[in-house]
């Protein structure tokens, strides 16, 4: 225990230098000022800010992009309350109650509310995070290739048994994301795989390309098709910090909430997702009055909130400790360090302790930095909301050209980021969701390369991933979710937590 | 442009297939043109998997989700997928490949564009892309175009000293 405040003090030595600060500082200001802007999620709001990061050296490029993503995070909250239209799944869960509260003129408190109720979960996240860091990385050191192998499959199971819709075209969409990673050139032997000639396909398929192409343009297509109707609160904000009453009236919603996002962000395939929906299902069966949910009830703010940004937290140690993106959004984390030339897995904390425990450090700070510039800015943000999207996807479009030419200085990619555009609208036309192809491109790779090093090591035999018992116990339960996932029962209690948003 | 975008709406445009029938032969495409990619490919060698097993197998499975897809969607009623947004994606995509092609010149065949860089790409992708939209005034989007371009200019060049050109044929870069 005493290790963790040991290696924690060591962080913050390197996040409390005034530069890392202030890029921590200027990470939560731009990644709340996109993502505050409606219809951009925090998959987007990173891949258009991550060539802002390239300049800068590995650790304060983390901390910044962390800084970015915690501010996509409370931005796309900050949204949900105010506009009712949710940047990204977990808001979806903010939005019904958050919303209702800021039309009786109680934004102010529902803001505040998520404001406190994150801070708080970030704070235990980051202790959580510290304190699973090292056991973890132990772990991930017994792994071989099989292992790794067999955790990546449970990981994508996962993954499917959480995605909204039809289980089917979430397997479909996982394999072709797969299929999307074998593009380029094979990492072994060097031979080109599928790149029909073509000169942009013999590097492979750059992954901020793909998201900005799916997530950004894409999105971009189905708002100019669909114009959602933004209802941007007219009435007052009203008071933003919660009484002490009200405070304590809400505290067990956060507690409990902070509980099950920290929880279910640890797991791989994006458990994080569920979070939000696990606290406002628990807040409710506990509420006094669960006919106040869907009215405005604070609670359904404050517990959900908090899940949200625990979750969105501890889903960095599936991904600092064994190198494996549980999200879209860890993934861009994953280009982001690989740009930088660190590998991300259990070798990071050995070989760049200062990194790994000054990212954690950072965490706190930019919670907390979260507080500070949100409530203040509060007004600030209302304005961005009135600016009408006649004006806005112009400027999207223009800020995702200029990061995709400087991901390698390169026009193609541009292109390449067009056309993936145009795949992501229809897939969302034909109902594909385009989450778990982000995560099937991103884990493809290194599931081949685990792939193949197992089966030289075991001398071509499949049977490899049975015998070794760790990875047996992984694919059981792989299968084994995806049995209940299948069953009947299990199908129509899946679609009801989600439907209850 | 409004006449047009009514008459679409009511357009049955998964051509009668409905959505769910629609992603089935979309899959079975994929999967085949996976196949047909990746056809030259060895599928094992002397020393372990070849390049071509992973590609191969993935293919083969999406192929038969496709189908399974199809047999389970026979009994649907052919649900539509709603208007395509067609007019609304031109524009966009025209503004994006705008911007690719002047940002540092572009050459195909007889076709030569001379690098321009964001002074003038960046107006392009903002004016053509900002049309897509219904309520879109020429006027208010040539004027947001200029600051928009003036902010990005000084923060992507002078403030994140990235090395995107800014205008070579003014500036020399």
């Amino acid at each position: 225990m005493l290790d963790v405040f040991i290696n924690l003090g060591l962080g913050m030595t390197v996040a409390f230098t005034l530069q890392n600060i202030a890029l921590c500082f200027l990470g939560c200001l731009i990644g709340t000022l996109v993502g505050v802007l409606p219809g951009v999620g925090p998959v987007a709001t990173i891949a258009i800010l991550l060539p802002v990061t390239l300049s800068l050296d590995p650790t304060g490029s983390l901390i910044m992009l962390a800084g970015i993503y915690y501010g996509a995070q409370y931005g796309g909250s900050t949204t949900a309350i105010l506009v009712n239209i949710p940047g990204e799944a977990t808001a979806v869960v903010t939005a019904i109650d958050g919303h209702k509260m800021a039309q009786k003129g109680q934004a102010g408190l529902a803001l505040g509310l998520a404001a406190i109720g994150s801070f708080f979960a970030g704070t235990v996240a980051t202790i959580v995070i510290a304190a699973l860091g090292v056991p973890m990385t132990r772990l991930g050191l017994l792994f071989g290739p099989t292992e790794y192998f067999s955790l990546m499959i449970m990981g994508l199971v996962f993954a499917v048994v959480l995605a909204h819709g039809s289980l089917l075209k979430a397997v479909s969409m996982i394999l072709v994301g797969v299929l999307l990673s074998c593009v380029g050139a094979d990492m072994e032997t060097g031979r080109e795989r599928m790149t029909f000639g073509l000169e942009m396909l013999q590097d492979g398929i750059e992954f901020v390309v793909l998201a900005m192409g799916i997530f950004g343009f894409g999105e971009i297509f189905k708002n100019l098709a669909d114009p959602e109707a933004r209802d941007v609160v007219r009435s007052r904000i009203g008071r933003l910090w919660p009484t002490l009453k009200e405070l304590k009236d809400n505290f067990p919603a956060i507690l409990r909430g902070t509980f099950l996002g920290s929880v279910l962000g640890v797991l791989p395939g994006n458990g994080a997702i569920l979070g939000p929906f696990a606290s406002y299902a628990v807040e409710k069966r506990l509420a006094k009055r669960p006919e106040d949910f869907g009215h405005g009830a604070p609670a359904a703010v404050a517990g959900p909130e908090s899940a949200n940004n625990a979750g969105a937290q501890t889903s960095f140690i599936p991904l600092l400790t064994l190198g494996l993106p549980p999200n879209a959004v860890m993934a861009l984390m994953v280009g982001a360090m690989m740009i930088q030339g660190i590998v991300p897995g259990p070798q990071v904390i050995e070989r760049n302790p200062e990194l790994f425990w000054g990212l954690i450090a950072s965490m706190w700070i930019g919670n907390l930095m979260l507080v500070i510039i949100n409530l203040p800015l509060i007004g600030l943000w209302v304005k961005l909301l009135r600016v009408p999207y006649r004006l806005l996807f112009p400027a999207i479009v223009c800020f995702c050209c200029i990061g995709l030419y400087s991901i390698a200085n390169d026009a193609a990619q541009v292109m390449m980021a067009a056309l993936f555009g145009i795949i992501g609208y229809a897939l969302y036309k034909l109902e594909f969701e385009p989450a778990p192809l982000a995560l099937g491109f991103v884990l493809g790779r290194l599931l081949e390369e685990k792939l193949r090093q197992s089966l030289i090591i075991s001398g071509g035999s499949p049977l490899t991933f049975l015998q070794s018992p760790l990875s047996a116990i992984l694919l059981a339960v792989a299968v084994m979710a995806l049995v209940i996932a299948i069953s009947p029962s299990m199908r129509r209690n899946r679609d009801e937590v989600f439907k209850e948003a | 442009m409004q006449a047009t975008s009514t008459n679409t709406e009511t357009e049955p445009s998964a051509g009668g297939l409905g959505r769910e029938r629609l992603a089935g032969i979309v899959l079975v495409g994929l999967g085949g043109l996976g196949l047909w990619a990746g056809s030259d490919l060895p599928f094992m060698t002397s020393d372990g998997v070849g390049s071509g097993l992973m590609p191969r197998l993935l293919s083969v499975v999406i192929l038969g989700l496709g189908i399974l897809q199809l047999v389970l969607s026979r009994k649907d009623p052919g649900q539509s997928t709603g208007r395509w947004a067609i007019r609304e994606t031109i524009p966009v995509i025209l503004g994006v490949v705008l911007f690719a092609v002047t940002v540092r010149g572009y050459h195909l065949g007889p076709v030569t564009i001379p690098g321009l860089g964001l002074s003038i790409a960046c107006p392009l992708a903002v004016v053509a892309s900002g049309l897509a939209a219904r309520d879109a005034r020429l006027g208010e989007l040539l004027i947001f175009a200029a600051v928009l371009t003036a902010f990005c200019i000084g923060l992507f060049r002078y403030a994140l000293g990235l090395s995107v050109p800014v205008a070579p044929w003014l500036l020399g870069y």
